[in-house]
């Protein structure tokens, strides 16, 4: 799926709470949560299913590690040291 | 509340392996790509409602305005410094290593990418360690919400639009949809771009 075509359900739910907001408040925590379960159990499913990925898990498995961990670490790093500056 | 999304991470994991494996009892891209995309475009509807109806997210947003890219665009400078160190600790190729970094957790995108520019042994890395930094990110959130707001907005990168959107927006609370939505959106914009322009400097 073309990447830039989930900014179309964004700005429908967008549109649609600001219509509804004078009304009585829902509360959509438990249905988001249910949704949000079936999202991580299909990504899990795939990644589950993807043979290929599995395959090359014990060769490049600890050097993929330390490059997703130091990206993230770097990344957090960076956001905070110009949070403040930025005024966010 | 991160133990049912770990556990619906594993039990996934499971089950699409022994249905690709033994069973082959469903069809594995119903679940893993239209279940997938049905259950994102859903929330991202949710969320996004959920957003307009909060008169406090509204005026946050207001304050912030076009201040919110600088997260995206701090972020896009990752993989100079992530990269290289990754590629000093782990004695690899820095130039390569710099390249599988700047797919900020993209790994559909790097995986083929890095394949095409540095062979098939690359992109195996390119694939898993960008899926890496998505998963890390999901099983994470609720330690890095404690360092920073904004800090698994910044760990899911490019993700941080799609699969770790939710997970972000549960727990950073609904005032970070439009900044994680939009840094992940940037990222994935710049992401090709990064990675092509760091693999010709090799």
């Amino acid at each position: 799926m073309n990447f830039a075509l989930l900014v179309i359900p964004l700005i429908i739910g967008l549109i649609f709470g600001y219509f509804l907001r004078e009304k009585r408040k829902v509360n959509f925590g438990k249905v988001t949560f249910g949704i949000i379960l079936v999202l991580i159990f299909s990504l899990g499913f795939g990644i589950g299913s993807n043979t290929e990925l599995l395959n090359a898990l014990p060769e490049v498995g600890l050097s993929a590690f330390v490059i997703a961990s130091l990206g993230i670490v770097f990344s957090v790093i960076l956001v905070k040291a110009i949070k403040r500056k930025a005024g966010l | 509340m991160i133990k049912c999304i770990v556990a619906a991470l594993f039990i996934g994991g499971a089950l699409g392996y022994l249905n690709a494996n033994w069973a082959n009892i469903v069809c594995s891209v119903w679940i893993s790509d239209y279940l997938l995309n049905a259950s994102l475009l859903l929330l991202l509807f949710v969320m996004g409602a959920a957003f307009s109806m909060d008169k406090e997210s509204i005026s946050k947003m207001r304050q912030t305005g076009l201040r919110i890219l600088i997260v995206p665009l701090v972020i896009a400078f990752d993989p100079i410094l992530g990269g290289v160190v990754s590629a000093l600790v782990l004695g690899l190729n820095v130039v390569a290593t710099t390249a599988v970094s700047a797919g900020y957790g993209w790994y559909t995108l790097t995986g083929p990418l890095v394949t095409q520019i540095f062979g098939a042994k690359w992109g195996a890395l390119g694939f898993t360690a960008n899926f890496l930094r998505e998963l890390l990110t999901i099983i994470t959130v609720s330690l890095m919400v404690k360092v920073d707001k904004y800090a698994p907005t910044a760990a899911g990168g490019a993700t941080a639009m799609d699969t770790t959107l939710p997970v972000i927006v549960r727990y950073c609370g609904s005032d970070v949809l439009i900044v994680a939505f939009s840094s992940g959106f940037v990222l994935s914009l710049i992401a090709p771009f990064m990675i092509m322009g760091i693999a010709s400097l090799g």
